[in-house]
């Protein structure tokens, strides 16, 4: 398997605090990669320097050997890079269909201009992101809900449209933002599953920020640790386990939700 | 040299005191009150009619601006801007309300006080001459202090009162100012009288020198929009320093550019559009307001 | 579209260009034309705004473009002495150039900082006009001919309208199949893929842009539509008046326009239309009450908006309750 993303070397400073300073990891394609982190550790800001959100003061991010970082979001995401955002990122007042079908964007074939006129290219465009919309949704078990006004979901249905709306674009490799934040045992079994099949049923890599240990633990592949902005670990999820450092670094803190 | 100075302060003086109303209620309430202009022009005539009509004490006139404002902005709080707030579905909606109280207040200006220049006569007399570096008539130099000791009065209000605190908290998180017990009507309410009040005092203030009418209402309010956008919308020290800024580029304009015609605003908006495009949120303001 | 669609738009289309005509003929308020045509040029220029309201942003500067597309046309006929029918294009192109350069900058700004910079444009536009040379400054442009004969191979499509016997007509006929061009390239904007992701770019610009929308490309676009309508509106506006001068639209112009959308409704194709209906025959009929029609006016617009918050299309769609 070939590397497919690549931080090297990325650094972020903010005046004089370094939020992120000198990271460097692969990602292989087709495998689940977390990075996590006590809180504070500079996992957000991570997440933002790779999906372009931000700008990096140093260092690069490299897309299937492009570089990607300080490029714009959407043309990130237009090489197939696709975040997500935690909680209610959403369009709210659209229904979780055409939050799907909107999502299609990168798909068309057929310019506005053809979209305007109803071209037949436009016409084929709009009934392909319909059937492809109805297939995520239903992949996501969201049909029952499928029109139903965004902003009057519950928040796990919030999380599972999120991602919805990631698929839609089509990534190559998908970035999630602490997809189980904030969520329940049962929840959180349910979305490990949902991850799993992202990767085994439609060959998405899948690069996860976290801080739910148990569940960083079930499902990845490998895991990136870092803490004050550094990276202080990588391996698979037992070598992590075992790892001194990440034992302190996760001790040394306040946040007691390591569950190891 | 000097006499551009003093001009800038004694406008920019009053400038940031008209802005401070402005950002108070746009920081508490999240509304953009086209209606400030006209207030302002209201408490104007309230000075007007106690002092020249009356015949009272300049004091009781500014005093009675004050109050008269204080308590319209209390009502337009109360009865107007909070049901519609929690009824509409996009907050702009406001906007709307807004620039129908400005609609109603010229249509009671007109009413009540009618379409000529009104004026009080001079307070104090005579010219300040500094060996002709500074001219300035003294009710001027005396409006101008006023209006000083106003934005600090103002700034300490805010900084060590109950009240002022509350409003600041509730300024700058109104989830976490809820949390905390701060009763969100109640200051919205405050702050939108105080805002007001701010408003007829300088009214009260400038119509000894300026005089009022009834089209001055507009001009005033996008100038104070000026004067919020320099500095960064919602925040204090912004308002002031936009004001301050503001009169400074007025007085400097009217003098430099005096031989191009009336362009001075013309260049002001030009320079501000260009500041804006390099920094949206103004000199002190937070990202995205 | 389906069947009741189509029955409005025929509908609309009878009552605009037969009833209304129609009626006028035989009550013999022939004052009623000049009031309709300006209803209908307005919400032209009240359509952009809302098309702007449509990408999240708070559009206080249409009259800006107005004011230029006005001053376009004036110019054109009257220095280069070209056909006046002509000029429409000329002027909305001029607009939506203009505004992209405009834009590119201050599009960035969001909310209440774009609706204060959009009204202070107005102002700058008026200043400009004041002082730039080929503008006539205060003095303005008048006495610009009607239009002339718009023909093709020979044959009239629009005759000069200065042999006509009753122009007021001729204008109210050119202005409505003007809007009704506009509202119908809006529907179309709004019901199409472009519509969409206007509307996605409303709700949220950071989830647009990592869907891929080139967002800064999307919001100038929009805005230039937006101007384009404001320019042809602003040149309709010169051939009827036969004049121009730097206070033909004024920050009240492009706060009215903001104020038609927010009363028809944000979330309506047609509430710009119907907004701009009400305000101003809503003004034009207090006329009778002297001095208290600002009054009445104003307190009437306030009741409104306490009513109906989110516009008055918004009565239709009581029943979807939102959270």
């Amino acid at each position: 398997m070939s590397t497919i993303l690549e931080v090297d070397g990325i650094t972020k400073k903010y005046g004089g605090l370094v939020a992120v300073n000198n990271v460097s990891f692969d990602v292989t394609e087709g495998e689940i990669l977390s990075v996590i982190g006590p809180n504070g550790a500079g996992k957000s800001t991570l997440f933002k320097l790779i999906s372009s959100f931000v700008r990096a003061t140093s260092g690069t991010v490299n897309f299937k050997g492009d570089r990607i970082s300080n490029l714009t979001p959407h043309t990130v995401a237009r090489k197939g890079v696709v975040r997500t955002f935690q909680e209610t990122t959403i369009f709210r007042s659209m229904t979780v269909r055409e939050n799907v079908v909107v999502s299609h964007h990168l798909r068309s074939k057929a310019s506005l201009l053809g979209f305007f006129f109803g071209s037949n290219t436009a016409r084929a465009d709009e009934e392909a992101f319909g059937r492809s919309a109805d297939e995520i949704i239903e992949f996501l078990g969201l049909e029952s809900i499928s029109n139903e006004v965004a902003s009057n979901l519950p928040q796990g249905h919030l999380r599972a449209l999120g991602m919805a709306i990631g698929l839609a674009t089509d990534p190559a490799i998908l970035l999630l933002d602490e997809p189980f934040a904030g969520m329940n045992h049962d929840e959180t079994m349910r979305m490990v599953n949902l991850v799993r099949s992202l990767r085994d049923e439609r060959g998405i890599t899948v690069l996860l920020v976290e801080h739910d240990m148990p569940a960083v633990m079930k499902i990845s592949d490998r895991i990136v640790v870092i803490n004050f902005g550094e990276k202080i670990a990588e391996g698979s999820p037992a070598e992590i386990q075992s790892n001194e450092k990440v034992i302190e670094a996760y001790l040394g803190s306040d946040d007691d939700e390591i569950g190891l | 040299m000097e006499q551009i100075l003093a001009n800038g302060l004694y406008l920019g003086a009053q400038y940031a005191l008209i802005a401070l109303g402005l950002t108070l209620i746009f920081s508490l309430m999240n509304v953009l009150n086209f209606a400030h202009g006209q207030m302002y022009v209201f408490g104007g005539f309230v000075t007007y009619t106690v002092v020249a009509q009356l015949g009272l004490p300049f004091v009781v006139g500014l005093f009675v601006s004050a109050m008269t404002l204080a308590v319209m902005g209390a009502f337009i709080e109360k009865f107007l801007f909070r049901p519609v707030i929690k009824k509409s579905t996009r907050e702009e909606s406001t906007m709307l309300l807004a620039a129908g109280i400005a609609f109603f207040l010229d249509a009671v200006i007109l009413l009540i006080f009618g379409e000529k220049q009104r004026g009080v006569p001079k307070i104090i007399d005579g010219v300040l001459n500094w060996d002709f570096r500074i001219i300035m008539p003294y009710d001027r130099i005396l409006i101008g202090c006023l209006a000083v000791a106003m934005i600090i009065a103002f700034i300490l209000f805010m900084q060590y009162s109950k009240t002022g605190r509350a409003m600041r908290a509730l300024a700058q998180d109104r989830v976490a100012a809820q949390l905390m017990g701060v009763e969100v009507d109640r200051y919205s309410m405050i702050g939108f009288a105080l805002g007001a009040m701010l408003a007829g005092l300088v009214g009260g203030l400038l119509v000894t020198i300026t005089g009022v009418n009834l089209g001055m209402g507009g001009p005033t309010s996008i100038k104070a929009f000026l004067m919020i956008m320099i500095g960064g919308a919602g925040v204090i020290s912004g308002a002031i320093a936009g004001g301050f800024i503001l009169g400074m580029m007025e007085s400097i304009g009217l003098t430099a550019l005096s031989s191009y015609g009336d362009i001075t605003y013309l260049v002001i908006f030009a320079t501000l559009m260009v500041f804006l495009a390099i920094r949206p949120q103004g000199l002190m303001g937070k990202p995205w307001g | 579209m389906n069947i009741k669609q189509i029955v409005g738009v025929v509908v609309f289309l009878l009552l605009v260009f037969i009833a209304v005509p129609w009626a006028i003929a035989s009550s013999g308020r022939w004052d009623f034309y000049y009031t309709l045509t300006s209803v209908a040029l307005l919400s032209i220029a009240s359509a952009g705004v809302w098309l702007t309201f449509y990408i999240g942003r708070i559009n206080i500067g249409q009259g800006a473009y107005a004011l230029a597309g006005g001053y376009v046309s004036a110019v054109l006929i009257m220095q280069v002495g070209m056909n006046f029918w002509f000029t429409i294009p000329l002027a909305g192109i001029f607009c939506a150039l203009l505004s992209v350069l405009i834009g590119v900058p201050i599009l960035r700004l969001r909310g209440v900082y774009f609706a204060m910079v959009t009204l202070v444009l107005t102002e700058v536009m008026r200043l400009a006009a004041l002082a730039l040379p080929i503008t006539n400054g205060a003095k303005g442009i008048t006495s610009i001919p009607l239009p002339q004969e718009l023909s093709l191979f020979g044959l009239t499509l629009i005759p000069d309208f200065s042999t006509l016997e009753n122009p007021k007509l001729a204008f109210y006929f050119a202005a409505v199949s003007i809007m009704v061009i506009c509202y119908a390239v809006l529907w179309r904007i709004v019901n199409s893929r472009l519509g969409h992701l206007c509307r996605s770019l409303q709700q949220n610009e950071e989830l647009s842009a990592s869907i891929g929308v080139h967002t800064a490309y999307l919001r100038v676009l929009a805005y230039s539509i937006s101007s384009f309508f404001g320019g042809i509106a602003g040149a309709m506006f010169v051939a009827i008046s036969q004049s121009i001068y730097p206070s033909s639209f004024q920050v009240a112009d492009s706060i009215n326009f903001m104020l038609n959308c927010f009363l028809g409704g944000l979330g309506y194709v047609f509430g710009p239309m119907l907004g701009t209906l009400v305000l101003y025959f809503g003004w034009d009929l207090l006329f009778t009450t002297g001095r208290y029609q600002l009054l009445i006016y104003s307190s009437l617009l306030i009741a409104l908006i306490l009513l109906l918050p989110n516009g008055i299309l918004s009565i239709f769609s009581r029943k979807e309750k939102r959270s």
